[in-house]
């Protein structure tokens, strides 16, 4: 017996053993992104983006088309190469690393998977292009299938499957290498409404399966972000606006557009803030004053923003003490289990969601409406427009 | 976007040029430019050494060759003229008046873009020669003794066949530009109260333009290059470039003439080439039809 | 839908009908009656005979038809792997030279066939590449004419394929080769059997090239029908016309059953 190998109590081919338990033995890693620019012929898609997913995370990018999510996360495959700015995959800087040799999955919103090839066969293919053992793909191909309830469909090709089947193979493809980190970009924007709701929870349950797996979504949908991310990061024009976990994302929007574009918001402009301890301040608007939470701790005397999401606004006072805003019914529309009011203050728009009501109110006449203190926060006004 | 973004000083990533290039690249370099570079050698030094363009003078001033010019130009752009006109029509026909089998036709069309050419020119003797199928019915019925219908063996046998074998180059880009039309645009003009004949002129003509232009460039290229279809029509006073070029050579072994009017007739292919690249590009291949 | 009444309609069909059937029924059903004829003096063929296939199918004739198809293999396949073999190695390239050297590869299909063989004769009928009737200069001549035309075709079929299926490929740690062997080459398939299908239809009715350099012992079917047409034989051109076309479609219609697995969605 060769002298490496008397130590080794079981033989494991050594292919194997660097191609791919390497990885699967590595506690998880995370991303890095430390000042990554991408720049096409001349043209800045993604500025400087400084950003941490930790191991065993998911984290949401955010944005609408054209704001440079995609290009990041094309970066952490390796398909667009930075300017300016490191990438890290773990301990790693792969900011030049080929993509062959970066260990990622990756799942794409075509799901592109190989049609020449069976569902099996797909999800063999990073394995045998590693260069796997044949029983490592023997067993790990039916594992990764049965993973996402597929095991039953390895012998089918892609075009015999539907648009959520083949989602869940490319799922498999891509977990069957046991990738460091999983890059997901728009995965289920092809699907329509219902699939999609339920490969949601799937890929939730998928999460809780396997908890060191750091992902990386991308995605124009909120409901996607805010239902499986930890932390959520919003672009925009090639930047990152803003970043945080989903819970307080959501309900202390740091600026404009995120409040406008995670969850629909109502933003009023007030003045002359004086903060009331507690963490809350009281804000004037027109004749009448708001207390609202200072999240952000914003200075006295200030201009900002007052963020009140539409089913905050309630029609009945619930308590004395709440804040109270007349404005003009503009129209009244009856959505099954919502009733939605839009009103104008002042030329703002309000939008209310409540309960369906027996009596609605009628265009053009006045209404009140009621807000809880703890339910509002205030949002700088920033230099980004809306 | 674009407002916010701030332009980088950055190049394109993409190599200019990589190894891989260099045997496909040699291989026709041996096979096909050089000969061609040997070409223009054998024009201007003859079997000597001593550069001169006195074969050229020579040969321009020939009336063989200004007659082999003429026709190879006239027949060109009558035969283009003739495909863009056919090809419009029945392109027309087949995308907006679809009859039964028109399917099947747009087919076969396309194969015989893959037939060789003398087969028309074959089967034109067959049916338009002075013993063919035409004359022959004509003599039967008007009782006459001579073949009436005489116009085969001359510049307009050629034009015909010429029309008949590229008018499909025509059609398939028609018909892809005529696939990005709306159907509804069309509807609406009709229910508008437009005639076929204004949907024609005002709808589907300016659609086509493009597909148009870049089919009708192809032609012209095909047409100047065209050799089996006169030297099957074999017509004593229709020579062209091609055929001239053949003469000279297999026939006569003046292989010096032959080279002068090779370099004029492939420096025409490359301009009327350029042209149809220009056009391409131009409208953009979507719109002229090469999608 | 143009025309909207009855009556029109019926017209415009029968019209249609007609423009195509002269001009593309005719010439085919003539090649085919005539291949058949024994006597053409009247208005059709006053009898018929299979005497013009078995000539076509025996001696020199049969000899062409071997030679032609072998010219149309030999010089398709060289064609083949020499098309895509550029239209791969152009793929990656930069915008400008990418163009440059496109124009490059299609210039053969712009010079007129019967200037490509003068060439050839020109370049190759003296030491120290002395090919001038060999079999090989014929083979050369088909390749240049038809090597723009796999070029194209290839570089269409790579231009369409979605680029997400070699970028997934090379995240799942696919290298270079691997992935062009296992995803690229078997997606473009399609147009590599139709690149080869358009190329062999080409070469079998090559006659401007192959006639300028062509050896006495490789004579191409085009070339045997023009000599046949030029000595009067029309009878038997006809017939070999239909050889040459009925052997080009059993071979495409042979190619277009390859099974390919990658049916694009």
């Amino acid at each position: 017996m060769p002298a490496d190998l008397a130590g080794t109590a079981n033989a494991v081919p050594a292919v194997v053993r660097v191609g791919v338990e390497r990885a699967a033995d590595r506690s998880s890693s995370g991303i890095g992104f430390e000042d990554v620019t991408v720049a096409y012929n001349g043209l800045v898609v993604l500025d400087s983006l400084t950003l941490a997913v930790n191991p065993g995370e998911i984290v949401a990018l955010i944005g609408p088309s054209g704001s440079g999510k995609t290009t990041a996360l094309r970066a952490v495959a390796g398909f667009v190469r930075p300017v300016r700015g490191r990438i890290t995959i773990g301990p790693r800087d792969v900011t030049n690393v080929a993509p062959h040799a970066r260990n990622i999955g990756m799942v794409v919103q075509n799901y592109a998977l190989f049609p020449h090839m069976r569902a099996e066969e797909n999800v063999a293919f990073g394995l045998r292009a590693r260069g796997a053992a044949a029983d490592v793909i023997r067993q790990r191909v039916p594992e990764c299938l049965r993973l996402v309830g597929m095991a039953s469909y390895a012998k089918r090709y892609p075009r015999e499957l539907s648009g959520g089947q083949q989602q869940r193979v490319a799922i498999a493809r891509a977990l069957a290498i046991r990738p460091q980190v999983l890059l997901l970009d728009e995965p289920l924007s092809a699907l329509d409404a219902q699939i999609r709701r339920s490969m949601l929870d799937e890929l939730a349950k998928l999460h809780r399966e396997l908890p060191s797996l750091t992902v990386l979504y991308v995605t124009h949908d909120q409901t996607e972000a805010l239902t499986l991310a930890d932390h959520i990061g919003i672009m925009r024009d090639g930047k990152l606006v803003a970043f945080g976990d989903a819970q307080s994302l959501y309900r202390y929007p740091p600026n404009r557009f995120s409040a406008e574009f995670l969850g629909r918001a109502n933003l009023l402009p007030v003045q002359a803030l004086v903060a009331t301890g507690g963490g809350m301040a009281r804000v004037r608007f027109r004749d009448g004053a708001f207390v609202a939470r200072n999240h952000h701790a914003l200075p006295d005397g200030g201009e900002c923003l007052l963020c009140v999401r539409p089913h905050d606004l309630c029609l009945a006072p619930p308590d004395a003490a709440s804040n109270a805003l007349t404005a003009t019914v503009k129209s009244v529309q009856w959505q099954g289990d919502m009733q939605s009011v839009e009103l104008d203050v002042d030329g703002h728009l309000l939008r209310v969601s409540c309960a369906p009501m027996h009596a609605p109110p009628s265009p053009g006449a006045p209404l009140t409406v009621h807000f809880s203190a703890t339910q509002a926060t205030l949002v700088p006004e920033t230099m980004v427009r809306g | 976007m674009a407002d916010i973004a701030l332009r980088l000083p950055v190049a394109d990533e993409r190599p200019a040029v990589n190894s891989w290039i260099a045997p496909p690249l040699l291989i026709l370099a041996a096979l096909f430019f050089f000969p061609l570079a040997l070409i223009v050698r054998q024009a201007l030094t003859g079997d000597g050494d001593v550069l001169s363009i006195a074969k050229f003078a020579s040969v321009f001033a020939s009336r063989e060759f200004h007659h082999a010019l003429g026709n190879t130009l006239t027949i060109a752009l009558a035969a283009t003229a003739g495909c863009l006109v056919l090809g419009f029509v029945l392109s027309v026909l087949i995308a907006f008046t679809p009859f039964p089998g028109s399917r099947v036709i747009a087919r076969m069309i396309d194969t015989f873009i893959a037939l060789p050419t003398f087969l028309v020119a074959l089967a034109f003797t067959f049916i338009y020669g002075s013993a063919g199928m035409l004359n022959e019915s004509l003599k039967a019925l008007l009782h006459l003794d001579l073949p009436p219908v005489d116009f085969l063996y001359s510049q307009w046998g050629v034009m015909l066949s010429e029309v008949t074998v590229y008018t499909p180059f025509v059609m398939r880009p028609l018909l892809a530009a005529f696939s990005l039309i709306e159907p509804a645009q069309i509807e609406v003009a009709a229910s508008l109260g437009a005639r076929p004949l204004r949907i024609v002129s005002r709808i589907i003509l300016p659609a086509a333009l493009p597909a148009l232009v870049a089919g009708g460039s192809l032609c012209l290229l095909l047409t100047v290059n065209e050799f089996g279809i006169v030297l099957f029509i074999g017509a004593k006073d229709v020579i062209t470039l091609p055929l001239l070029i053949y003469d000279k050579a297999i026939q006569q072994f003046d292989y010096t003439t032959a080279c002068v009017i090779a370099v004029v007739n492939v420096a025409l292919s490359i301009a009327l080439y350029s042209l149809y690249r220009f056009v391409v590009a131009y409208f953009g291949s979507r719109r002229a039809g090469l999608v | 839908m143009l025309v909207w009444s009855r009556t029109g309609r019926a017209l415009t069909w029968a019209f249609a009908l007609l423009l195509f059937a002269v001009l593309y029924g005719l010439p085919i059903g003539v090649i085919a009656l005539a291949s058949i004829s024994g006597q053409w003096n009247g208005v059709l063929p006053s009898h018929m005979t299979l005497e013009h296939y078995v000539n076509a199918l025996q001696g020199d004739s049969l000899e062409q038809l071997h030679v032609s198809l072998w010219t149309g293999f030999v010089a398709s396949a060289v064609a083949l792997v020499s098309g895509t073999w550029a239209a791969l190695a152009l793929r990656p390239l930069a915008r400008l030279p990418k163009r440059l050297l496109d124009v490059v590869f299609f210039i053969p299909s712009a010079v007129p066939s019967v200037s490509v063989g003068l060439g050839l004769l020109v370049a190759f009928s003296r030491p120290p590449l002395l090919l001038n009737g060999t079999t090989l200069i014929v083979l050369i001549a088909h390749f240049v004419l038809i090597s723009a035309f796999t070029y194209g075709n290839v570089s269409a079929g790579l231009a369409r394929l979605p680029i997400e299926f070699e970028q997934v490929a090379e995240s799942l740690g696919a290298r270079p080769f691997y992935r062009l062997r296992r995803v690229t080459l078997p997606l473009v398939t399609p147009y590599l059997i139709a690149a080869f299908s358009l190329s062999f239809a080409l070469s079998m009715g090559e006659l401007g090239a192959t006639v300028m350099v062509y050896p006495p012992g490789w004579v191409t079917m085009p070339v045997g029908i023009f000599a046949l047409s030029d000595r009067g034989a029309i009878f038997d051109a006809a017939a070999l016309t239909m050889v040459l076309a009925i052997s080009t479609s059993i071979v495409l219609v042979g190619l277009s059953h390859i099974p390919t697995r990658a049916s694009p969605r």
